[in-house]
């Protein structure tokens, strides 16, 4: 609609001319930000299939081209159990911030309890803590109660976080208090409404805090490294494997951007599926950065 | 039915009642999360700087001895290496921030003109902030290896990574790439939250388009520049990935990739200096802190952020 509205303006000679002259300048801009965005990514996939010697070559086309990258990282490197851990830790973690987020997003919103402002007042605080504080305390802690070198570990930290509980209490209070009354009046208790009426109506907060977090869980190598770094290499997610990967094989790059592309693929799948909430909830989400 | 028949005393009981478990249910609700908080946040802040007053080794407290004072941040408020962790990622946030605050709004700006496949332009620019930090500097460090295609392309062998007197330059170009994206967005959000009848306005004036952008548009960006900047501000002062993959966890050549969070991973999990980490932690929280404050009081004067 917008676009038959720009076509009819164009009538007036001098802002025809103006007109052009930017949208020219801007298609440009567009074609060469591109261009630079994305042809190291182009150039990732394409020597995913070259040999290593072919690997150093300006060519577009692999020559010989080969799978043996693609092969090697699931036989000779454990991609195939960093894949499991990864996935394994995203979803668990995923899930338990969506409901505890979620829970405890409804009962800032609406529920009324003395102390109410005061608590929320210390999830505020707790975004001042930055990982790099708390990091030799919690390591410190996890390791007397022998959490260290275990998923429980890196769940238990990353159960819910405050980011993710504000989010969700600013959707909450934005949300009609009708529906809520309503199911009052039909007998539901507090969870049934907060599970049965609030949460469906929260679905577009609900899938852009999925999304977000499972790309942040997904693409965590500061935990992990910290965590499962010092020996368990049974527990390496896909960033930590490919990290170490990196570290003993230096310049193997077939194979290095054959592991790239299966760190990246996953988000960039969830990404293009699920596209407008990626967008909405980082800018909603901010304060995450 | 049996409610009808009650008599009022019951009933203004029962009001009560409600209260009392709706404040239950609402402390339930909490009772997780704040636990969380409160055991992996809050509580760790003050633990974090107990344990900077101790000789504190990988196995705890140094058996029998006492707090030991000032002495850990002594030790790293005069360790060459803490300096040069400083000076390197203060310099790397001078140098990231603007430049992705630049492209960032560059690229709103273009995304934001009235063109054909809007969607898919923002999409695309947001694109490299999918990828996770050690993909995307693994994927760098081919590109601008010796005979990777960058040095191919220009004639030239400098491996950019992992040079002393370029490998914070090139970490500059690559978080640039990588988190203009995001920038892009809250940009984008802000331009398109400026009502159009202030343009309008400049259009009947004939004010052309530079003016416009440069005497409207930037200045009615202003509470966007100052969001940008503090929190990615603090992001880049928080660099550890990028630094860590492209030296393998040494912060080196010669200590040109040392950060300030590598300081305090390597004085932990490299020297076991628990007490000297903590306290490095402290130092920097404390500085970040500092800026943050500076901060909001001269670019953000008048904000309400």
């Amino acid at each position: 609609m917008a676009q038959a509205a720009a076509t009819a303006q164009p009538y007036i000679p001098g802002r025809a001319r103006s007109e052009v002259a930017r949208k020219t300048v801007a298609y440009a801009a567009l074609v060469v930000i591109a261009a630079i965005f994305f042809i190291p990514f182009i150039w990732t996939i394409i020597t995913s299939f070259k040999t290593l010697p072919d690997s150093v070559n300006v060519t577009l086309i692999p020559h010989p081209w080969t799978t043996a990258a693609w092969r090697e990282v699931w036989t000779q490197y454990s991609f195939g159990t960093f894949i499991k851990n990864s996935l394994f830790l995203a979803v668990v973690v995923t899930a338990c911030n969506m409901f505890l987020a979620g829970l405890g997003g409804y009962a800032f919103a609406r529920l009324k309890f003395p102390g109410r402002e005061l608590l929320f007042l210390l999830v505020l605080g707790t975004l001042m803590v930055p990982d790099q504080l708390r990091l030799i305390p919690v390591f410190v802690m996890l390791t007397k109660w022998h959490l260290i070198a275990s998923f429980k570990g890196y769940i238990l930290i990353n159960l819910v976080t405050a980011t993710n509980l504000f989010f969700m209490r600013q959707y909450f209070s934005t949300i009609p208090k009708d529906f809520e009354e309503a199911a009052k009046l039909d007998g539901a208790g507090y969870f049934k409404t907060f599970w049965r009426v609030m949460l469906p109506l929260a679905l577009p907060a609900i899938a852009a805090l999925t999304i977000l977090q499972f790309q942040g869980t997904w693409n965590d190598f500061f935990w992990p490294l910290i965590l499962f770094g010092q020996g368990s290499p049974h527990l390496y997610t896909v960033q930590l494997g490919l990290a170490e990967f990196k570290l003993t094989y230096q310049t193997n790059w077939p194979d290095l951007m054959a592991g790239s592309v299966i760190a990246i693929l996953p988000i960039l799948a969830i990404f293009i599926a699920f596209q407008r909430y990626f967008i909405a909830g980082q800018v909603s989400a901010g304060v995450k950065g | 039915m049996a409610a009808a028949a009650t008599p009022i005393p019951s009933r203004r009981e029962s009001l009560f009642g409600a209260r009392l478990r709706e404040a239950g249910w609402g402390y339930l609700f909490v009772l997780v999360p704040m636990a969380v908080f409160g055991l992996f946040f809050l509580y760790p802040f003050g633990y974090a700087i107990y344990i900077s007053f101790f000789n504190w080794g990988i196995l705890g407290k140094q058996p029998g001895t006492g707090s030991i004072g000032f002495a850990n941040y002594h030790q790293v408020l005069h360790d060459p290496i803490f300096h040069t962790a400083i000076k390197n990622t203060l310099e790397y946030t001078a140098g990231v921030l603007p430049l992705e605050m630049a492209m960032g709004l560059v690229m709103a700006l273009v995304v934001n003109q009235n063109i054909r496949g809007q969607k898919f332009w923002r999409a695309a620019f947001y694109f490299p902030a999918l990828a996770s930090s050690v993909a995307i500097t693994t994927i760098a460090l081919y590109l601008a290896a010796s005979d990777g295609l960058i040095n191919r392309v220009f004639g030239t062998s400098t491996p950019w990574f992992t040079t002393a007197s370029t490998a914070t330059w090139a970490i500059v170009v690559l978080n640039a790439w990588t988190t203009s994206g995001t920038v892009m967005l809250f940009y984008l959000a802000a331009l398109q939250s400026i009502p159009t009848d202030v343009y309008e306005a400049a259009a009947v004036d004939n004010t052309g388009t530079w003016r416009t952008f440069w005497k409207i548009t930037f200045p009615l960006l202003r509470p966007a520049h100052f969001f940008v900047m503090v929190v990615f501000g603090i992001g880049a002062l928080k660099v550890f990935d990028q630094q860590f993959i492209a030296s393998g966890g040494t912060g080196g050549p010669n200590y040109s990739t040392y950060t300030a969070v590598l300081y305090i991973y390597r004085e932990a999990f490299q020297s076991f200096e628990f007490g000297v980490a903590a306290a490095a932690g402290t130092v920097i929280f404390i500085g970040i802190f500092a800026l943050t404050i500076v901060q909001r009081l001269t670019v953000g004067r008048g904000q309400s952020y």
